[in-house]
């Protein structure tokens, strides 16, 4: 499908103006975010724009100060967590949190916990396998003993465990080595391709992200700054400066001053 | 002292709307007596005022400050540093800046050692850069720092003439090797090593006239390229003297400096005026953190452009809005009392009593925690001007307590001609002349000028300073017309003037004020020459209007989907709706769009202060005009 095709989807997910706060800290101000289904869509942002905030104000483990959250149709703002992922919506968080002192294996029916039968158990195990065959092979190590990228693979595995119609991804490439990033995200289009399953992806690197997504959004200081397909974004000139750290040399060859962001 | 006459017959002939005679200015003793140009003026005034502190400055979080004795220094080594380099007396040195202590110290020393002074905005690109420089055939520049020398870098071998630029903040450029550039420290170091050759500083400011061109203000030139405004020492020097006559004393001289100081006003009103009359500046940390700054300052004297009033006022109404009901009852209460005591002191009757009483309780109660979240509680002193104000941003500040006078004037009249007196406001009047100045309305409507103040032409300009002139006044540019009492008021600018294809003849920025007062519109401009009908074009403000679509769930992303959002439209379309029913029939906006790119000072389609330029904007939306204008 081509992108066009694919953003012309109807919407898996849909925010409207959310917001959300740490105690008087207001982090996402009024952010209102459009899922197509079978989509990549992705996040950029600095440290602290938010772009953890939205991602657990989604999965129902922070309730939104204000705003909606649409799933499939269904209001899901301030649901349970476990209805949520019920519902199909999974998180994998930052820092991928899994169980350290459970087997592999015993991470992947933890995920498949809330949904699915033995049939889809077996059905999910075997393409969890396929796209990471590692896991395979380490099925009996307790997680806890995994390197970083093994880690980050079990952590999206168990999502899809869940079998869901959508994954919020965060910060994937975290720690991990160049190469190792690369190998993730080439598995994430896959999943997305593969298996229809619609991500949001929130990311650092920005490179990565644009490369796999089709749609952007850049977000600064809990707002929403520019939105456009990623082709589009890796064009603009504040994105190449801020984000992909490509910049104008000058006459002299270092430059320190930053030039004003505008957005456009 | 015929605009004072001129008003004297005025006064005779007419009484005021309460039946006050109008008295004018009422005249001071002048200090610093035999300073005839700027120079001396400070050089008089820091001898006089030594170890008083004159400016204050916000660095990395902490407030400092210099006496006035460390200032004549600090001036004195730039000024030998300068001639030490070389700079004779009548070249021209360009300063590429934001608003900072050195801007000043560079340009008064400049001025002593005998140069003229060209001021360059700080959003400028390299090209104007050049084009600036080039014009005003500068020979020393002084730049901020690393990014405004990037700019010079970019163009240094077109600009062969300029043999020395001088940084004032070195950070990330220690590296750099190129003989043309030096740090500001190794400017003062040199001029102290010269220290022994004080007595030829001394001299060339002694030889200083008021004849002699003191400093260059680029016009910011919507058509064409800007031309350079000569003003000569006598200008400026007449200028401050006739401002320090005309504005009171107060109690408590604090002033903030923030806006662009190429910029006339805060040059001579803002700067000179402050350094004649003994103000102490504070400069505010980052042009981001004004308000900020003026909360810790709360400013005895407080003059600024429409658009930072406009921006104290919006700030009111985001946090009423946000208030709760009984804070926003409060407010509403205090303001109904507010504007009757304001009404009371337009039409110059006295308050009676029980208005007092109420004023005094609503001041204590609500009003007073309003003017301090601004940074106004303890202004005493309020002024505007650069550009048109609504008369209702006038009347409501009013009600704050805070008199705002507005003045006008233009580059070319060294910022400032006329004044609305204290204590004598006429909202939507521009005031009466200044002491040393005379206005007219010429047949045409136009106001013209004559006056110590009145520049001496365009730098390399004769044809252009020519056709400013007629019989020896100075077009203004500005149509207007004058009341009985000497008021002058301004209706629109002369090149503005839309003439509709049914011949009908418009002022469109009586109507461009209007909607601007709105808080969700920053800048409109109406559209419509030769054509059958008006349009107008409208920036909207994005802080409130972001604010407002988040209150009413409104959907959307980034700025330019904000200005697409339905309900946005509607939003203004009502404020244009309620600006359209003040006006007839053919006067009225038939249709608006909006503009969807977030413009910056830096865009060539607004002015350094975020104003849009008609000629600019009618170009580069030519797309959205001809929207509004559908074939057949």
């Amino acid at each position: 499908m081509s992108i066009d095709a694919i953003l012309a989807n109807p919407e898996q997910l849909k925010t409207s103006n959310l917001e959300a706060a740490y105690g008087p800290v207001k982090a996402v101000r009024g952010v209102s975010l459009s899922v197509p289904r079978e989509s990549i869509v992705t996040i950029l942002g600095s440290n602290g724009a938010g772009k953890s905030t939205i991602l657990r104000a989604l999965s129902g483990t922070l309730v939104p100060t204000r705003g909606q959250v649409h799933f499939n149709g269904d209001n899901i703002t301030g649901d349970d967590p476990a209805a949520i992922v019920r519902a199909g919506l999974v998180h994998v968080p930052e820092g991928r949190e899994v169980f350290p002192l459970l087997s592999v294996g015993e991470n992947l029916l933890m995920g498949s916990y809330a949904r699915g039968d033995g049939d889809a158990y077996a059905r999910n195990l075997e393409a969890v396998f396929g796209f990471f065959p590692i896991l395979k092979e380490r099925v009996r190590q307790p997680a806890g003993l995994l390197s970083g990228g093994q880690q980050q693979m079990l952590a999206i595995s168990r999502a899809l465990m869940g079998d869901p119609d959508m994954i919020l991804l965060d910060e994937p490439s975290l720690g991990l080595s160049p190469r190792l990033t690369k190998e993730i995200f080439e598995i994430i289009v896959r999943i997305n391709r593969e298996r229809g399953t619609t991500i949001l992806l929130v990311e650092q690197n920005a490179n990565m992200a644009l490369n796999a997504a089709d749609f952007g959004y850049v977000l600064e200081n809990g707002r929403v700054v520019m939105e456009d397909r990623c082709d589009r974004l890796r064009e603009k000139q504040d994105i190449q400066e801020f984000y992909l750290g490509r910049k104008e040399q000058g006459v002299r060859e270092t430059r320190r001053w930053k030039k004003r962001k505008t957005w456009r | 002292m015929n605009g004072r006459a001129q008003l004297s017959g005025s006064q005779a002939s007419a009484a005021g709307p309460a039946g006050i005679g109008f008295d004018s200015f009422g005249t001071r003793p002048q200090p610093l007596p035999g300073a005839d140009t700027f120079p001396k003026v400070f050089f008089a005034a820091a001898r006089l005022r030594g170890e008083a502190v004159m400016f204050r400055e916000k660095k990395l979080g902490l407030w400092t400050y210099t006496r006035w004795s460390q200032a004549l220094a600090v001036v004195e080594e730039l000024g030998l540093g300068l001639i030490e380099l070389g700079l004779a007396a009548g070249e021209t040195v360009s300063v590429l800046s934001n608003t900072r202590s050195e801007w000043i110290y560079s340009d008064i020393a400049a001025q002593a050692a005998g140069a003229v002074v060209s001021g360059i905005y700080p959003t400028d690109s390299a090209e104007q850069v050049q084009f600036l420089c080039e014009d005003s055939g500068s020979v020393f520049l002084f730049v901020e720092d690393e990014e405004q020398l990037d700019k010079f870098l970019a163009v240094a071998d077109r600009l062969p003439r300029i043999r020395k630029i001088v940084v004032y903040d070195m950070e990330g450029l220690h590296d750099l090797d190129d003989p043309r550039v030096v740090s500001y420290e190794a400017l003062l170091e040199a001029g102290r090593a010269a220290r022994g050759r004080l007595g030829e500083l001394e001299a060339r400011c002694a030889a200083g006239t008021p004849e002699k061109v003191a400093i260059l203000v680029y016009t910011s030139g919507t058509t064409g390229k800007p031309k350079g405004t000569m003003l000569t020492q006598g200008n400026v020097v007449s200028a401050v003297r006739s401002l320090f006559e005309v504005f009171p004393d107060v109690s408590r001289p604090e002033r903030m400096a923030f806006l662009p100081l190429c910029h006339v006003g805060e040059r001579v009103i803002g700067c000179y005026y402050a350094i004649f009359a003994g103000h102490r500046l504070n400069f505010v940390e980052d042009p981001n953190t004004v308000f900020e700054n003026m909360r810790e300052v709360q400013p005895g004297i407080f003059m600024a452009v429409p658009r930072v009033w406009e921006k104290l006022y919006s700030a009111v109404h985001i946090a009423l809005n946000e208030a709760t009901a009984l804070e926003r009852l409060a407010a509403r209460l205090a303001f109904s009392v507010g504007e009757k005591v304001a009404a009371r002191r337009i039409a110059w009757q006295p308050v009676p009593l029980h208005l007092r009483a109420g004023y005094w309780l609503a001041r204590v109660l609500v009003l007073n925690n309003l003017r301090r979240f601004l940074g106004v509680n303890r202004v005493e002193v309020a002024s505007t001007g650069a550009a048109p104000i609504s008369p209702d941003l006038i009347r409501w500040f009013l009600a704050l307590g805070v008199e705002i006078q507005e003045l006008w004037g233009m580059s070319e009249l060294a910022g400032v001609s006329s004044l609305v007196p204290k204590g004598k406001l006429r909202p939507g009047s521009i005031g009466v002349p200044l002491p040393n100045m005379r206005m007219r309305i010429a047949e045409d409507g136009e106001i013209q000028v004559q006056g110590t103040q009145v520049f001496s032409g365009y730098l390399g300009q004769p044809e252009k300073t020519a056709e400013t002139f007629q019989d020896g006044w100075l077009c203004s540019g500005d149509i207007g017309r004058v009341d009985e009492l000497g008021y002058f008021y301004i209706t629109d600018r002369k090149k503005d003037i839309i003439i509709t294809a049914g011949g009908k003849n418009v002022t469109p920025s009586e109507w461009e004020n209007q909607l601007k007062f709105s808080p969700y519109i920053t800048d409109a401009v109406v559209i419509g020459d030769k054509r059958k009908y008006l349009t107008c074009l409208v920036m909207i403000d994005q802080e409130n209007v972001e604010h407002w679509a988040l209150d009413r769930q409104v959907d959307f992303t980034d700025y330019r989907s904000l200005t697409r959002a339905p309900e946005v439209r509607e939003l203004i379309a009502d404020e244009v709706e309620k600006v359209n029913a003040r006006f007839a029939r053919v006067e009225q906006v038939k249709d608006f769009r909006l503009i969807d790119i977030l413009l910056s000072a830096e865009d060539e389609e607004v002015t350094p202060t975020m104003k849009l330029k008609r000629k600019f904007v009618e170009q580069k939306y030519a797309h959205l005009i001809e929207e509004m204008y559908p074939k057949g």
